[in-house]
């Protein structure tokens, strides 16, 4: 055993007795073969890994919200009828909506981001801004939370103000969703709405893009 | 035949390295193995969970639903329906709960008794590792059910993840399986990350953890020092310890199957399928800090650094993300910053009075944790008193104040029960001692 380490021990010596340089070249090549096999290791893991991304499917039912839309319920007894404006009392609970396509009738309930909340409150309240894309005193925003992205789904009697469950960010329906207290960064964005044939429309898209992210 | 085996497996030689090995008895020294236990019940339940459960959000029709539920919600329905199903599945979560209480109170152990000290340094950081990964476990199942409030739960969880600067939407994607809740892959892929990929990276943790302590021997009880000073004291390995160890296994699963068939863990019928309100969320207890301090993080606290698109530094980054990552940081830098004199061994414990300021700063630790969950109540009724000023002067003032408190109350033990400074790494005088054999 040891003579035997011992003569690997002395052939290594002789090696690089011998031939110094050479010693050098082969270890930079190596080293060189090594970097290039990491790095292209890693290169086409990222490359691949960008495969473990979803690819976003879309169906009738996950479309975004778009103008013409007819909102409807997304829960509760009414599910999936128009809300009548005529059932919207003044100052209470919001009601939680989906838009449902107009041509097709499919409710495009799968994607969070285009739950809608609608309340009515005291039209003489709404801010100039805000009033624009309201009907009666009846506003509609982005259900989705700016913070964290629960459904905003209380109602604060007392303040007026739209509550999230999650982390309590109020918002105020009053003046464009902003956020009056809470975590939330920003407010939620309103969706203007016309009445028509005792249905509620969205008029256009979401004032800003609606989501955590946006 | 005892002969025959030996000959071939050289079994006296087993017997004498590994089945005589010293094990130090202690009653803290028991909470490494109920986390094991724990860990093991998890396997044995949750093998029972997946021949039932269906990892998909697809909708069917379900007696006594009057829309159609997603079947992952549905099979957990089943479960529950099946003998003993609803027990089985609580002892799963709840063995998620012990698991988790117990390695963080292992983990106390260690840090306050010293032992995370060389050569245990490799020891603890992956300690540390397993019980970030035990945590990551648990709340990749949370979602699994499907119902109303842990699919809230898992929100706040996909938007901490998006929080992140730069990467986050990327991360948040791959481990959710895209946006969730809305996307059909998540529950395939949260299913995956539950029940396999992370349990597997557990089990070599855990291997590994073993295998060094083993190696390392256990840090011994202060008294092991007195009696016989220099050597290891404590029971062999077998019989004693394993029989000590089988009888506390069977104690753990008798107790969490009491636990189980008196309390159902997360009724999913009250809780609903998913729908469009949002529960009155609050996160198991060990989330609950977190949650605290996003509730108290400001919203205006955020900039942006418009650099690659996406740099954004928002309150939900610092609550969620920062604030926990630098404590985790912070636990795995310890053995190198709070090290034995002229790098000697740590092969006795030391006790917590006598290290006042490490003692002070834990529990001041401790109850900046318990400030931080006390801020996840803000909000609830019979809770007005506590306002985001109230909460954010608790977080700040009582971990000080504790530290002090607790500062003087360790120096004043110390005083009494030990006089002077014992010598601890000099008794036996050995310099390779009998410990590194
Ligand atoms: C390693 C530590 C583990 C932890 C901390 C953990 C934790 C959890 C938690 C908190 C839940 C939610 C349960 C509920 O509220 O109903 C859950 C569900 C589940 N787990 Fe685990 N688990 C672990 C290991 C495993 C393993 C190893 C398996 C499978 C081999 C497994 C299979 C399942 C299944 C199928 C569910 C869904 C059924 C249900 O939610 O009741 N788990 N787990
Ligand atoms: S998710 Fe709405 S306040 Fe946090």
């Amino acid at each position: 055993m040891a003579d035997y380490e011992a003569q690997i021990e002395h052939n290594i010596l002789e090696h690089e007795e011998e031939e110094p340089s050479a010693n050098t070249t082969r270890r930079a090549v190596l080293q060189a073969a090594i970097g290039v096999g990491v790095a292209g290791t890693v290169l086409s893991t990222l490359y691949v890994g960008a495969g473990l991304v979803p690819k976003k499917v879309f169906t009738p039912e996950n479309e975004p919200l778009a103008a013409g839309d007819i909102l409807v319920y997304a829960q509760g007894p009414n599910q999936n009828k128009p809300i009548n404006p005529a059932d919207l009392k003044v100052d209470v609970l919001q009601i939680i909506a989906y838009p449902m396509n107009p041509k097709t009738n499919v409710v495009k309930g799968s994607d969070p981001n285009n739950t809608v909340l609608i309340v009515k409150i005291q039209p003489s309240r709404l801010t100039p801004a805000t009033a624009k894309g309201a009907v009666d005193g009846i506003v509609a925003y982005s259900g989705v939370c700016k913070h964290l992205g629960c459904i905003v789904s209380n109602w604060d009697p007392n303040l007026e103000q739209f509550v999230c469950p999650c982390h309590q960010g109020h918002y105020d329906p009053a003046n464009s969703g902003k956020v009056m207290s809470g975590p939330p960064p920003k407010p939620i964005p309103q969706l203007p709405i016309k009445i028509e044939n005792n249905q509620i429309i969205a008029m256009a898209f979401f004032l800003a893009p609606p989501g955590v992210n946006a | 035949m005892y002969q025959w085996l030996d000959e071939r497996l050289d079994i006296t030689r087993f017997n004498n390295k590994v089945l005589r090995k010293a094990f130090p008895v202690h009653h803290t020294f028991f909470l490494g193995e109920i986390t094991l236990f724990a860990f093991v019940v998890l396997v044995l339940t949750g093998i029972f969970l997946t021949f039932n459960y269906e990892p998909s959000t697809r909708l069917i029709k379900v007696a006594g639903y009057t829309d159609p539920v997603q079947a992952a919600y549905a099979s957990i329905l089943y479960i529950d329906s099946l003998p003993f199903g609803a027990v089985i599945r609580s002892v799963h979560h709840w063995s998620a709960h012990i698991m988790i209480a117990a390695a963080f109170l292992h983990l106390l152990r260690i840090l306050l008794s010293g032992a995370y000290k060389k050569p245990r340094e490799l020891n603890w950081i992956i300690g540390m590792l397993m019980l970030v990964t035990s945590i990551v476990v648990a709340f990749t199942g949370y979602a699994l059910p499907y119902d109303n409030y842990a699919v809230t739960a898992t929100r706040i969880g996909h938007g901490i993840a998006q929080s992140v600067p730069w990467v986050g939407v990327a991360v948040a994607q791959i481990m959710f399986g895209g946006d969730f809740p809305g996307s059909d892959h998540s529950i395939p892929r949260l299913f995956s990350l539950h029940v396999l990929w992370l349990p597997l990276a557990l089990m070599g943790l855990i291997g590994a953890h073993l295998l060094i302590m083993v190696k390392q021997k256990h840090t011994q009880p202060k008294y092991a020092e007195k009696v016989a000073p220099g050597k290891i004291l404590g029971v062999p390995l077998f019989p004693q310890q394993a029989v000590m160890s089988g009888v506390l296994f069977l104690v753990y699963v008798a107790v969490v199957t009491l636990i189980a068939g008196g309390f159902l863990a997360h009724p999913v019928e009250a809780y609903g399928p998913l729908s469009a309100n949002t529960p009155a969320v609050k996160p198991d207890w060990y989330f609950l800090w977190i949650y605290g301090l996003l509730k108290i993080i400001p919203s205006h606290w955020e900039f942006t650094i418009p650099l690659f698109n996406g740099g954004k530094f928002g309150p939900e980054f610092w609550g969620g993300v920062l604030i926990p990552s630098i404590l985790l940081v912070g636990g795995l830098l310890i053995p190198f910053f709070s090290v034995t004199k002229d790098g000697q061994k740590q092969r006795y414990l030391e006790l917590p009075s006598q290290k006042p300021v490490r003692t002070s700063l834990t529990i001041a630790g401790l109850m900046f944790l318990i400030m931080g969950t006390l801020a996840g109540y803000i909000g609830d009724s019979g809770m007005e008193w506590l306002t985001i000023p109230v909460a954010w002067t608790l977080l700040i003032v009582a971990p000080i104040v504790t530290y002090f408190v607790c500062y003087i109350i360790m120096r004043a033990i110390w005083g009494k029960t030990w006089p002077q400074e014992p010598q601890i790494e000099f008794i036996g005088g050995a310099k390779g001692s009998a410990a590194d054999d």
